[in-house]
């Protein structure tokens, strides 16, 4: 079971790597106090944005910079986890991507010439939030799995996944379904290791729709 | 006497005054008409008219249009005006001895159709002829010119742009820290050429131009806020390109306002707007379109009509502009910075949604690039009526407010970093000779150049200098001509990598620097954010935190963050830092494009405010390094003899801007003849095979 000490080398090393191959355009250093790993200057505003905007949501998180990492197209990414113990107690990882295309058409040369961003620029993409969560505080079977994604700011979506996300694994996940000629062009470069959480889905959310990895 | 023209309500008595002082050339000094704006409790009170002068202090001129009117409370208003300016200027720690004022300050009422009714020695003085003025004056005689330099100052520094002190963590006395410290209080005030700007208020187009760095945001921001302030209906738009300056236009103007109004600014009629805009953002274009109900072209739909890559919005404008018969008027005045961005119909929309009598100030910074695309000439720009005579003329006529204002002093670059620049752009020390050339020898003495030998001819030898006037000593003397530009040259990239990390390290370790005040520039946009990955991956495994310039990061002056800015050429464009390290400068020396490549050196050098490293590597970067050492040894003057109109024209060819796709076509081109050629020569192909027409043409072009 990956300690806490693993888990913020892993965003520590990943974070370099976004920077080396040029997809992350700010980050924060990530933290690790007792067992909470965050970043510099986090500030929790989840539950006083339940009932915003995405758009507000985005720029406020953009503003107070909390994040780990903002990509080159203006994404955000966040990861948490909460070890107590060294038990993993929770994490929130989430994908914030910027929900206007506008900069793009202010400043576009770099989507233009660099084919590495070329599907960001697709005019028929609709921007959401993507969030992983491990709260196994809150389960409930099939209604609050413990390990879920939610998609969009849909309020009941809880898409059960088998168990909770490393780092790497979470990152991998975006590059390829949204950065994907950037991964392609450096897979070599982001191995995933051996080290993982136990699952955490129950067989009869299993026998649903689910994400999952076996 | 310098008359400063704002704008007024009562044009007869301020036309009169403003005649009379300009025939007293005796006296030295200024009459501002319309200016200043006090902010009190009330509002903005407003002034009519104030002289300052060596001999006779400070002299508020209340003005009377018409005909006598027994109404008037002369002596009230009088005591107002007084007090009102008086506790202004008290608020100045310079301008009061003990709990008094110390300049001399005085009020008269001035009524030039009151006849017969002047009253010089009243203790509430009615002047109504020349005359009156001249007696006047003789009675109030002040001999205190250090306090009168500093009343001056008070006055044309319009605001305090009070420096928000982020130096406070300095130490060392004489870190780079200390002396940016230093160097940013130097710059808080505004100079008098600023100060005009802002204040001359003219009922039609204005033109406002200078170097980078020369103040245009600030001067239009004050303007904004000054016409506001006198004019709190008029619909006021100040629009721009990169909206990085949104909040700082916003940020200015608010300040302003509260200080001229002592409220904040009524944003109904304020509208700090992008030019393009999109359903989701305002902009001038965008809301032309919905006004008049004409299509609206996005950024891709715009861009696939433009022939060439960038002009999708000039494209977009020209049709806007076409389709257009009447113009719906909207506005009373309308700003447009960074004019140098637009094409002619974007201003022209703008002039075509104003009312009479079209206030457009228009600014621009002359020499964003130095490649040949200067601004055309207003007449170009407006273009010409049904009988072929121009909409717009500008001229700077006796008497009336300035139309066509240059910002001539840099305040950005020092001397030895801008002539650097300037030379190294326009290859003035380069073995190969020049690259290019403005073809208005006036250019350069607009940007602030003064001929110190020869003569600024075609075919002639001359000499440039900048002057202390022009780049203000204060912006270099804080370091020695060695430590304030480094040419370095390198065996490998490696070595220069590592120079590069250990200097950051040391900028803020020792050097008491901020992450932010340090830029680190690429010159090849197409290969930046690769070149810079390694290094910025480094820095953050040292601690050192970086940002990479890119679409969603706007330069900011008021949002910085703590980091290390990496970005490449193009959009180092409008941004400035105190360290600028430019990597990789070896690119720049020689190439197929060589003019391109020398307009980003000059871009790149132009975005320092204090330092600037210029590293590379091999054997193109020495050659660089011995260009700028020629400089150095030329102490910074360019020594050049100006090309001829027709060797302009060769430079201009060769060395002509080219985009990616246009550079790669010639190329190919070029390969082809190649190809022609060596076949024509092994008698793959003989001449004959080539038709009549084909051979007659080729032998006419070469």
């Amino acid at each position: 079971m990956p300690s806490s000490v693993i888990i913020f080398k892993q965003i520590e090393k990943i974070t370099a790597k976004l920077i080396e191959i040029g997809l992350s355009a700010e980050q924060n250093f990530p933290s690790n106090q007792s067992g909470r790993i965050a970043y510099s200057g986090m500030q929790d505003v989840s539950i006083a944005m339940k009932n915003i905007a995405y758009e507000e949501i985005y720029k406020k998180l953009e503003e107070t910079k909390n994040y780990n990492i903002k990509m080159l197209d203006g994404a955000l990414i966040q990861m948490l986890y909460s070890f107590e113990d060294n038990k993993l107690i929770s994490h929130r990882l989430a994908f914030f991507p910027a929900p206007t295309l506008e900069s793009f058409q202010n400043e576009p040369e770099l989507y233009e010439n660099d084919e590495i961003y070329a599907d960001i620029l697709g005019r028929n993409i609709v921007t959401f939030p993507i969030r992983f969560d491990y709260d196994p505080d809150n389960f409930e079977e099939i209604k609050h799995p413990k390990t879920h994604a939610t998609l969009g700011q849909y309020k009941n979506c809880r898409i059960p996944v088998s168990e909770p996300l490393t780092p790497e694994i979470f990152i991998i996940f975006l590059l390829r379904n949204f950065y994907n000629p950037a991964f392609r062009k450096h897979t070599q470069k982001f191995i995933i290791s051996s080290q993982r959480f136990a699952k955490t889905i129950t067989n009869q959310e299993k026998s649903l729709l689910h994400l999952g990895i076996y | 006497m310098i008359v400063v023209r704002g704008g007024t309500d009562k044009p007869v008595s301020s036309q009169k005054l403003a005649n009379y002082f300009e025939t007293r050339t005796d006296i030295e000094g200024y009459l501002y008409l319309g200016y200043p704006i006090i902010g009190t409790i009330e509002g903005g009170y407003q002034i009519d008219a104030l002289l300052l002068s060596d001999r006779h202090g400070a002299v508020i001129f209340h003005l009377i249009e018409g005909a006598y009117n027994e109404e008037i409370e002369i002596a009230d208003i009088q005591d107002e005006n007084y007090t009102k300016l008086e506790s202004k200027l008290k608020q100045h720690k310079d301008l009061t001895k003990g709990k008094n004022l110390a300049v001399q300050l005085n009020v008269a009422t001035f009524a030039s159709a009151w006849t017969g009714r002047s009253d010089i020695n009243s203790e509430h003085p009615i002047l109504v002829c020349e005359n009156d003025l001249a007696d006047f004056l003789e009675t109030k005689n002040w001999d205190d010119n250090q306090t009168y330099q500093k009343l001056v100052s008070v006055i044309q520094s319009i605001t305090t742009i009070r420096n928000r002190n982020k130096r406070g963590y300095v130490k060392k006395s004489d870190s780079k820290g200390a002396k940016l410290k230093k160097l940013e209080e130097s710059i808080a005030n505004l100079d008098r050429q600023q100060s005009t700007a802002v204040i001359e208020t003219v009922d039609g187009v204005q033109r406002i131009r200078g170097l980078a760095g020369s103040g245009k945001t600030i001067v239009l921001a004050l303007k904004v806020a000054y016409l506001h302030s006198k004019n709190p209906d008029w619909r006021i738009a100040v629009t721009f390109n990169s909206r990085s300056l949104k909040n700082q236009f916003k940020h200015f103007i608010t300040l302003f306002t509260l200080e001229h109004k002592n409220e904040e600014p009524d944003w109904d009629r304020i509208d700090i707007i992008h030019a393009w805009g999109s359903p989701s953002i305002r902009g001038i274009y965008y809301e032309i379109c919905l006004k008049h109900n004409i299509e609206y072209f996005d950024f891709k739909t715009a861009e696939l009509m433009a022939k060439s890559y960038g002009k999708g919005f000039d494209v977009a404008c020209e049709k806007a502009h076409t389709e257009i018969k009447e113009f719906q008027q909207y506005y009373d005045v309308v700003l447009v910075d960074e004019a140098q961005d637009f094409s002619p119909y974007f201003l022209r929309l703008c002039y075509g949604i104003l009312k009479q009598p079209k206030r457009l100030v228009y600014a621009y910074d002359e020499l964003q690039n130095i490649s040949n695309k200067q601004m055309p000439s207003p007449e170009e720009l407006f273009g010409l009526d049904a009988s072929g005579k121009p909409f717009v003329s500008l001229q700077n006529t006796q008497g009336k407010p300035k139309q066509d204002i240059v910002l001539d002093v840099c305040y950005r670059n020092s001397k030895p970093i801008l002539a650097t620049a300037h030379a190294l752009g326009f290859g003035i020390y380069r073995e190969k000779g020049l690259i290019q050339m403005f073809d208005q020898h006036q250019l350069w003495e607009d940007v602030g150049y003064k001929v110190k030998d020869g003569k600024l001819a075609d075919g002639e030898p001359v000499t440039l200098t900048r002057d202390e006037k022009s780049s203000p000593e204060f912006l270099e003397k804080h370091s020695p001509i060695d430590d304030l530009i480094i040419f370095e040259s390198f065996n490998s990239d490696a070595e220069q990598i590592a120079y590069l990390i250990s200097e950051i390290e040391k900028n803020i370790k020792e050097d008491e620097l901020k992450l932010d005040d340090i830029m680190v520039i690429h010159p090849e946009p197409y290969t930046a954010k690769r070149a810079v990955g390694v290094i910025r991956e480094e820095l953050f495994k040292k601690g050192i935190n970086s940002n990479l310039a890119g679409v969603t990061t706007t330069p900011d002056e008021f949002f910085k963050d703590n980091a290390v800015v990496f970005t490449q050429i193009y959009r180092a464009k409008g941004n400035e830092a105190s360290m600028v390290y430019i990597i990789n400068a070896q690119e720049c020396f020689d190439a197929f494009n060589v003019a391109q490549k020398r307009n980003m050196l000059f871009t790149a050098l132009t975005r320092s405010k204090a330092w600037v490293r210029v590293l590379g590597y091999g054997q193109n970067m020495q050659a660089l390094k011995q260009e700028f050492e020629n400089v150095k040894y030329n102490k910074f003057e360019l020594k050049f003899t100006y090309p001829t109109a027709e060797e302009r024209k060769k430079l201009n060819i060769v060395n002509r801007d080219m985009t990616e796709q246009e550079r790669k076509k010639l190329q190919k081109k070029s390969e082809s003849a190649n190809d022609l050629l060596q076949s024509l020569m092994i008698g793959e192909i003989h001449k004959e095979d080539l038709s009549e027409e084909l051979r007659a043409k080729l032998k006419e072009l070469l």
